[in-house]
């Protein structure tokens, strides 16, 4: 008889869940004025058009350790959450595109204004999770695939993106392989971080190349790019060229202590990274005089590096370079949808500046710092306007 | 005690999971309410996160109950919608990516018990190499075919009209009742309570456990089949990280529901779906009280508090010396 009573009741509340789901709003939502009810899609941000409002923006994120990701929460957090009418919410680590899809369900379900995406596990369901929900949506770390793009860039709440391309990627990791090269480098060892990650592919083809090596018998960006999807990785017997790659790995930090030992061991001249080795292994290669090379940002940590370490060459982002996507967002929801010339989605690419020692590290980081960061409110406020125009935008991006 | 108390505990006990349910559930309607967030978007998101992890589990739970399990049903499951998602793109038949979905599911579950059965290999040794095979395999084929996008996918349009809660309803509700009906209806669910309560003694009695252990990895693969499918109507694009937190949730969520982990005959095949569903509330509850940026991971700690608190609760109505009944 329990035992019936103990399975009965268990699937009620299975039942009550489901029935629950299924039922129409039994709440009201934190901005729910709006009259579309024959959907759960909730216009959320078109509900608010109150200037005096506070600004709820969702900010996916897949990395919340790394250098890069810690400065452009800071700049958010401590400067514009400080110096606008906006809060930040940020996300757990999301591992993957159903966590991503949940997460903007929820902001949508908080009655969030925008979505900014730090997060790339499944770019084209943001945003069609976005549209669906009626929330502004943009991208502040790295660019859409040129197809998706194509795609996605009529949507209505899809505001753009502004980040480094893939080829800038390429380049910048062709530019850190030249620069030891043209050192007299003669082997390195090189961390492809993340990889499969695109833009770890791309910057470590790009590395390859810079070293004026070729990968499976190419130079070209398209050619070694597919290879490397293909390995999941570099393979060194593909590798050929002057500059020898004595060492390769990839993968978590405390994944990999025994490769960086073995790749120590091989007494590489340079330590090549395409991401992270500054989070990972700054504190192994100083300690072992290993000279080193990453594409970051200009933070204190990395500061620390350059100055007191081993780290030579450093490819970074300003951590304000997020700024402008926070002020096509605010346009947006202030009813300023801002377009490109063809009427669509604005993308703009933003390279990389690099520090090969502490004065020009200095230079970038104590001009992105604290309460001056590079984009910092004056700069913003010539953009966040009802009568601003993609030229502005665009302007004040070249002008960084 | 008398045997009588000792019974009226263990009856509390088991009830212990559904009312621990009920109160997750007006916590959390009473949070989401506070907070004015909508609760009728907030329960779908819920159910959503629950579904698959409640249907994988509920199949897995054939596993547990004969005192094993399995650790490769998250990669069972991303090799199951990686190949559904190629199978779609190169024939653009739904019905046959339907199928070769669930076919895979069943085929990887097989492949597990036969290495059990035939190989006399520990079931648990068995998943483990099979997880670091099917992860393998399915990040080749993603890499390559995916390539900088970083993922392949279908067209949302393919899988939409099975993206609404009566159909996701419906297939939990039909892939519960046939479970139930084998596990608590059928010789094969008693037996296989039997075997993993006292493997010897079924041996003793004439059951052969070979065959019902192929049975439950059957019944785990329907649900990694259809755990996969699910997972593709809620985003039709596969990564290499898809359903990559399923195995360990899976375990939580069965003891959650209230299932011991050592199988047997208080082995429950409703602990999935209740505890699936307990522990998608504690995380919500715990996500939106708790500010993310107070601590990255403070909700896991909190998680993983509850669950020693529920294994030890449970674990109250194994240590009597009264047999299951």
């Amino acid at each position: 008889m329990n035992r019936k009573v103990t399975k009965v009741l268990g699937l009620a509340m299975a039942a009550a869940m489901t029935v629950m789901t299924g039922c129409g709003n039994s709440a009201p939502a934190a901005v729910s004025d709006t009259t579309d009810n024959s959907t759960d899609n909730a216009v959320v941000s078109e509900a608010s058009a109150d200037q005096g409002e506070t600004r709820k923006i969702g900010v996916l994120v897949a990395d919340v350790s790394g250098e890069e990701a810690l400065g452009f929460r800071n700049y958010y957090e401590k400067y514009i959450q400080n110096n606008y009418n906006v809060t930040f919410d940020y996300t757990d680590a999301l591992a993957s595109a159903e966590d991503e899809k949940a997460a903007i369900e929820k902001f949508a379900s908080k009655g969030y204004d925008a979505v900014i995406s730090l997060s790339s596990s499944d770019r084209a369901q943001q945003i069609e999770t976005c549209e669906e929900y009626g929330i502004y949506y943009a991208v502040a770390s790295g660019v859409l695939d040129e197809s998706q793009y194509e795609t996605y860039k009529t949507y209505e709440h899809f505001v753009g993106q502004v980040g480094p391309s893939n080829e800038t990627e390429f380049e910048a990791g062709k530019e850190m392989g030249k620069y030891f090269k043209d050192k007299g480098v003669k082997s390195v060892a090189i961390y492809g971080a993340f990889i499969p990650n695109p833009m770890h592919v791309y910057r470590a083809a790009g590395v390859i190349a810079g070293l004026g090596d070729t990968y499976g018998g190419t130079d070209d960006m398209n050619g070694m790019i597919g290879q490397i999807f293909q390995d999941q990785g570099v393979d060194l017997t593909k590798v050929s060229g002057d500059v020898e790659v004595v060492a390769y790995l990839q993968g978590y930090g405390d994944t990999t202590t025994d490769e960086l030992n073995a790749a120590i061991q091989k007494a590489p001249e340079a330590f090549i990274s395409v991401g992270m080795a500054t989070t990972f292994f700054a504190q192994t290669l100083s300690q072992e005089n290993i000279p080193f090379s990453d594409i970051d940002s200009f933070t204190a940590m990395n500061s620390e590096s350059m100055k007191n370490g081993s780290l030579e060459y450093l490819a970074g982002k300003y951590s304000s370079s997020i700024g402008p996507v926070f002020a096509l967002v605010m346009d947006a929801i202030n009813g300023n949808v801002i377009r490109d010339p063809e009427g669509n989605a604005v993308s703009f690419t933003q390279g990389y500046l690099v520090a090969t020692d502490a004065e020009s590290f200095d230079k970038y980081y104590v001009n992105d710092n604290g309460d001056t960061p590079i984009f910092d409110k004056a700069s913003l406020d010539g953009i966040i306007g009802q009568d601003v125009t993609y030229d502005d935008v665009k302007a004040l991006i070249e002008s960084k | 005690m008398n045997i009588k108390k000792i019974i009226n505990r263990q009856n509390i006990i088991a009830l212990l999971p559904m009312a621990a349910l009920a109160v997750l559930f007006l916590v959390f309607c009473t949070v989401v309410n506070a907070k004015g967030y909508r609760l009728d978007m907030y329960l779908k998101i819920v159910f959503n996160e629950a579904l698959v992890l409640a249907i994988v589990a509920t199949g897995a739970t054939f596993i547990y109950t004969l005192g094993t399990f399995d650790i490769s049903l998250g990669a069972s499951t991303l090799f199951s919608a990686t190949l559904g998602v190629m199978v779609y793109n190169r024939t653009e038949n739904i019905a046959l990516m339907m199928a070769v979905i669930l076919l895979t599911g069943i085929v990887c579950s097989l492949l597990n018990s036969v290495l059990a059965s035939i190989f006399h290999i520990p079931a648990f040794v068995t998943t483990v190499a099979m997880m670091s095979v099917l992860s393998a395999v399915s990040a080749q084929i993603i890499t390559v075919n995916g390539g900088a996008l970083g993922g392949i996918s279908i067209p949302s349009s393919v899988v939409k009209p099975f993206d609404n809660m009566p159909f996701k309803i419906a297939t939990l509700l039909l892939f519960f009742a046939v479970s139930v009906f084998v596990f608590e209806f059928t010789k094969a669910g008693r037996r296989m309570k039997f075997v993993g309560g006292n493997p010897l003694c079924a041996y003793l009695t004439g059951i052969k456990a070979d065959k019902y252990t192929i049975l439950a990895f059957v019944m785990a693969g329907i649900g990694i089949g259809l755990g996969a499918f699910l997972t593709l109507v809620y985003t039709p694009s596969v990564t290499t990280t898809t359903a990559s937190s399923i195995g360990m949730n899976i375990f939580i969520a069965i003891v959650f529901g209230g299932m011991p982990i050592s199988g047997g005959a208080r082995s429950r095949i409703y602990a999935a779906l209740v505890g699936g569903f307990s522990y998608m509330l504690l995380n919500d509850i715990l996500e939106i009280v708790i500010d993310s940026s107070a601590a990255y991971g403070i909700t896991q700690v909190i998680s993983a508090v509850f669950f020693l608190i529920v294994v030890y609760i449970t674990g109250m109505n194994y240590k009597t010396a009264l047999l299951p009944r």
